[in-house]
This record gives structure tokens, sequence and C-alpha cells, in this order.
């Protein structure tokens, strides 16, 4: 009887070694956590037109090292068609994973509690748009109590980057859906800055402090247009967030809306619990912004570094923060590269890591003890490079080891030469999250923040 | 046993801590233990202003499900009935559990809740917490009828329910989406250890859900307001 179990019951707890540094690509913190050998990577891929079956897949890779089947595609699921495939998130209970499409908004569910190694569709939100009442492009799923809450990219109206956030059950229900706020209807909010342009992109939640932090990018328009006939159109490239917006989590109502100009991305807050900040980097300018609460208790944004040089355009895309809240890394899409910072002082970040992966770069994604790091290669479908001056490595999944100072080639799967298409966002899952033997008590915790 | 853990969330981040073990007396009064290393913000006093009673929406997640139940007395009931016409909140515990984060921080913020309420008694009557165990080989209506008597005062609505087992209260966890894993060793022996994710419902008077709380979000202040919300905004 007193025995103590720590695996899924405990929360807030991880099991200490001097390792811990990673965060499993910044998830929702309201889930349990892999804190052991993943077993399977979760790879939301985008269809490539003559690649295989053309589709959008869930992908499933054996990355357990003890398992025959390791470093090989063990599943796929085709989605009937393509959606432009993009981001995708756990449920806080982690058994079902949320998978979504800009393009045609269906949200898709898969059961990956079932047979962790066979996900399964489980059902479809079809209906996405006309519920949210005119919100398109579901991007982020992010987790929160018994609920998924869905960032937009887009609205029905004009096709722009004018947007919202949904809420549904576990479920798959519908609950509320809250615009963001722009200039016409800044629901309360004060504009600290020039900007109130009402685009949306990813969020995360501060629970201690009831904040919620949104980002911004552009809409349908831009996103499913040609990537060199939108950077010669003036006027689309105009059309880029410049906003995050700080929210009252508990209300679901906008308090503050601050200027971060040049499309601001992936969100990453820090873990410490006096750590009242969260990380953000602007694609079109290159630089990573610090959000943060001052002294004061209000919410400010300041860019703190450079990414790369800003006049070449490497177009940051995904980032990752350590667990200990020391080291991000950033990926940057357009030289195919990740870098690392020491954001130690956050005011104040400093690359002590560069790296080039392959001709593009996008999502990146660490076990938790920080020693296998992943990479993926797809932006958007029409984005993306369709020629490489390497040759063969444009759409790839990756693993590296990482030992603090080299990051080493593990195994790599070409996408497009095993008929998958194009690899974007990467989920870890684990037979020990569904056990009903004793879970190995290295493996995996609950965690929250 | 203790084990060595690291917070990420709690003062003492960064520094490496030990798991307290809770006695039964401690499990039982649900009460931090005197030296917590990692305590859930409902332990403590909130870290920010809440937003005002009835100031923001709270939208219904759908009907709280049905289900069989048996009451403190061992009769059978039904969780509707339990509810009767009373804005509920409801947690899943059972009344072994050690993990100070766990069900203990459930029910200690339930009797948080019960404080709040006997000091505004035009409400209290309007409301009734319902502890419900999923572990019924263990939980039987004695055992949960004795562990709510240790935190219930005399005059206040607070319900205690199990099941008679497991076919019974699978339903039940199904339909609250409150999945648990019962944890055995090798011999496939019961080690009376449960893990689950914590969460707590508030649900109105028309027996819809209209929050969920885990750990991180779970504290008596922001609970009674949102009682208070759900009783202002009968509909959502």
């Amino acid at each position: 009887m007193h025995k103590t179990i720590i695996g899924l019951l405990s929360f807030l707890v991880l099991l200490s070694s001097a390792g811990v540094r990673a965060d499993e690509t910044c998830m929702s913190p309201y889930m349990a956590k892999i804190v052991g050998q993943e077993d399977y990577v979760y790879i939301w891929t985008l269809g490539m037109e003559g690649v295989g079956d053309g589709e959008d897949k869930l992908v499933t890779v054996d990355v357990n090292p003890d398992s025959e089947s390791y470093a090989q595609v063990v599943h796929s699921i085709s989605m009937g068609g393509r959606h432009e495939a993009h981001h995708s998130g756990l449920t806080d209970d982690r058994r079902y994973l949320w998978a979504s499409g800009l393009d045609t908004s269906k949200i898709f569910i898969f059961d990956v509690h079932t047979d962790p190694g066979k996900p399964r569709l489980h059902r479809t939100i079809d209906d996405f748009v006309a519920t949210t009442d005119g919100i398109v492009g579901p991007h982020t799923n992010y987790a929160l109590p018994g609920r998924m809450l869905i960032t937009g990219l887009s609205n029905n109206r004009d096709h722009g980057g004018r947007t919202g956030m949904a809420e549904y059950t576990n479920a798959g229900d519908f609950i509320s859906s809250v615009w963001m706020p722009t200039d016409d209807n800044l629901q309360g909010a004060i504009k600290s800055g020039n900007y109130a342009d009402g685009y949306g992109y990813d969020a995360r939640a501060l629970p201690r402090r009831n904040a919620l932090v949104t980002s911004s990018f552009t809409g349908w328009n831009n996103y499913m247009m040609n990537l060199g006939k939108m950077m010669g159109d003036a006027e689309a490239m105009k059309r880029f967030g410049n906003t995050v917006v700080i929210w009252d989590l508990h209300a679901r109502t906008p308090k503050k809306i601050l200027d971060v100009p040049g499309a601001p991305l992936e969100i990453r807050c820090a873990w410490g619990s006096q750590s009242n900040y969260c990380f953000t980097t602007t694609a079109l300018t290159s630089k990573i912004w610090l959000i943060y609460e001052d002294d004061d208790g209000e919410w400010q944004a300041k860019a703190v570094a450079d990414i790369g040089d800003a006049s070449k355009i490497p177009l940051p895309v995904d980032i990752s923060i350590s667990a200990d809240d020391d080291h991000l890394w950033v990926n940057t899409w357009n030289d195919g590269k990740v870098r690392l910072f020491d954001i130690s002082d956050p005011h104040a970040p400093s690359q002590i890591f560069e790296q080039q992966i392959g001709e593009q770069i996008n999502m990146v994604s660490q076990s938790w003890d920080g020693e296998r790091v992943y990479f993926t290669s797809s932006l958007l479908a029409n984005w993306d490079k369709t020629a490489s001056a390497e040759g063969n490595d444009l759409q790839y999944f990756k693993l590296f080891s990482w030992d603090g100072k080299t990051l080493t080639p593990e195994f790599s799967l070409d996408f497009v030469e095993m008929g998958l298409g194009a690899p974007h966002q990467m989920r870890f899952g684990a037979h020990a999250l569904y056990a009903s033997q004793p879970v190995p008590s290295k493996t995996i915790a609950q965690t929250e923040h | 046993m203790s084990l060595p853990i690291t917070s990420i969330a709690s003062e003492e981040h960064r520094t490496t801590a030990h798991l307290p073990e809770p006695t039964m007396h401690e499990a039982m009064h649900a009460s931090p233990p005197e030296k917590p290393a990692i305590l859930a913000p409902g332990y403590g006093p909130l870290s920010f202003v809440a937003p005002q009673a009835g100031s923001y929406r709270l939208p219904s997640f759908g009907e709280a499900p049905n289900g069989e139940v048996l009451g403190e007395d061992g009769e059978p009931w039904s969780l509707h009935d339990a509810y009767g016409d009373k804005v509920v909140v409801l947690s899943f515990i059972f009344t072994t559990c050690h993990d100070i984060n766990g069900c203990p921080l459930a029910t200690y913020v339930m009797q948080q809740v019960q404080s709040a309420l006997q000091r505004d008694p035009k409400i209290e009557d309007s409301v009734r917490l319902v502890s419900f165990s999923f572990d019924p080989e263990l939980d039987t209506p004695e055992v949960i009828s004795a562990y709510g008597n240790h935190f219930r005062s005399p005059d206040s609505d607070w319900v205690f329910l199990t099941t008679t087992g497991t076919e019974m209260l699978q339903p039940t966890l199904d339909a609250y989406g409150q999945w648990v894993i019962r944890d055995y060793d090798e011999s496939g022996a019961y080690l009376g250890t449960i893990s689950h994710i914590l969460r707590v419902f508030l649900i109105d008077k028309q027996k819809r859900i209209r929050n969920i709380y885990s750990t991180s979000f779970l504290h008596a202040d922001t609970v009674f307001n949102d009682i208070q919300t759900v009783l202002m905004q009968p509909d959502p």
C-alpha cells in the first residue's frame, strides 16, 4: 500500500537526472510526459502530387532502439486527400492525437492509446468553419483540462489573417469560439502599440499567471500561395501578423496587444516557477522576441537576439526551450540549419551552436532527456523547395543524438523516396502511457506548470 | 519509499527534492505536508487576481452523464439523483491515494470551497460537493463514508459515492473521460494504487458540465467564483 507510483499518477514531477533538459517539443504541459525512451514518433505528413497515393498521412515511425523495427515506418494512415496537414497535438490524457488541415479546415482525431503502434482515425471534425462562425485554418491543437484549444489562421469572409480560437471537448464536441481583438473591436484589450491586427497562429498558457499568449502569422490567401509569387507581391507581404496578445486565461478575454512585427510564430514559455516569460521568433525579421511580465506585473515584448543574417531571410520556424530554461533550439527553414541559443539570461540570448540539417528544415522535437533530437523538413505545400542542390535531402525525418556539444546522425528517412510525402509535426508515443502492468518509473511522469 | 524528483513548476525548481509520502493521517486530512517540496497551486493563495464572478462566460461542455452509484448507506443511487437540483463540484478520487497533488488536492480544495460556501449562506443551499471513488475494491460505502466524515462539516452538503465494482463503475468513468490504470505487481496482485489524471468537474443545475479543472487549475477561489458565475448565468 505504501508503494508510491510516480507514473501517470504523479503531478508536477519529473524524475531527477542530470540529463533532464528537454520538453518533448513544448507540448501542452497538462498531460503525462514520456521522460524515458519514446517508442514511436507520429508524423503529420502532407500529401505530395505523384508521391505514393498523394494523400496526407499520419505516419508512425518506431524509434525505440531495442525494437526489431527500429528506424522503420510501422504504420501509415491516409486521409483521403490533401488538407494541408500542418500541426497536431495530444489531449491532456494523451489518448488522442488531434491533427488539423490548414486548407480544408478539417480536424482528424486519432486514437493513439488502443494500439500506440497503430493509430486509428477515431473522429473527423469537418464542420469547423461553420461551427466557429467562420474561423478557417485550424493550426495549434493545444490541450487544456478536458478540452482542446484550437487556434485559427484565417476566416471565411476574405481568407485574410483575421481569425479566432475555438475550444472543443476531448470527445470532439464544440464548446465555444472567440475572435482575436482588432482595432474595430478590441474586446476590452489594451492596444499597447501600433497594431491590433486580429491575426492568429500559436497559443501557450501559463495558468499560474492566468495568462494565455497568442501569436500571429498570415491568412489562407498567403499560406496557400506559391512562395515565390507571394514574395513578389508587395501587397501580400503586408498581410502578415505583427502582434502577440496576452489573454486572461480563465475568462478567455484579451487583455493586452503587444507589437511584435514580422510574423511571430511558435511560442514557448519558460518552465521555472518564477520565470514569467515566453519566447517567440519572427519569421520575416529573423529575431528572437521575449514576451515577459515586468516587475510591475505588466506584460511586455522586446527583441532580444538576431537569428542569422536577416537580409538572407533564414526564416526561423520551430523553436524548442529546454526544461531548465537555459537553451533554445531554433530552426531556420530557408538555410536548413538548426541553431542553439543560450537563454540563461532571457534578455540577452547568445548563439552557441549551429549545424546544417538538410536543404530545408521546419520542426524540431526532443526527447525529455534531451539526448535525442528529431527533425522534419516541410513547411507548407506551396512554400516547400522542389529542387535540391544535394539531391535527396528535401523531405526527411531525421534523428540525431545530442551530447551537449555535438549532434550526431542516428538515422534518416527520405519521405519522398518512401512514397509518403512531406513530413511536418512530430508527436511522441509510448506503450508505457497506457500500461495495465506496473509502469517503469523512469519512463513517464505527469507534468504541469 | 521516497522517489527523487525535480519539480518543474514549484518554488524548488532546479533543485532535487523528495516526494513526501503522506501518512494515512495526512492523507485523510488532505493537508499539505510539513515541508512541501512540491505543492499544487491549490494549496496556497491564488497567485493572480481572479476575474470577477459573473464577468466571464462558462460555456457548456454538454450534459454531465448519468450513472449508477452507491451512496454511503450502500443503497443504489443514480448519479443525477445524487446531484439533485444543485450546482455540483464533482471529483473522482480514491481514499488510499498518496499523491499529494492528486486526490488529496481535490479533497483539500473542496474542503476550502465548503468553508467558502459556509461563509455565504445565500448560495450555500444551491451547491453540493460530490466525491466519487474509482476504487470500489477498497472504497466500500463504509470506507468512503468514514473518509468523508473526516472532511465535511456537520451541516455541509457533501456526499461521497462509490460503486459495487468495475461493472458499475466503468461506464461512468468512460462517460466522464476519467480514465484510470489500476497498478498491479508482476504477479498480477493489485497494488492499491491507481494512475490517473486529476479532473474536477463543475456541473450546473441543468446537469451540464461548465468547467473542468486539473491540478494546475484547481483552486478554491476560482472554483468558488465559477460557482457564483454559473448561478448568475444559468443559460451558458
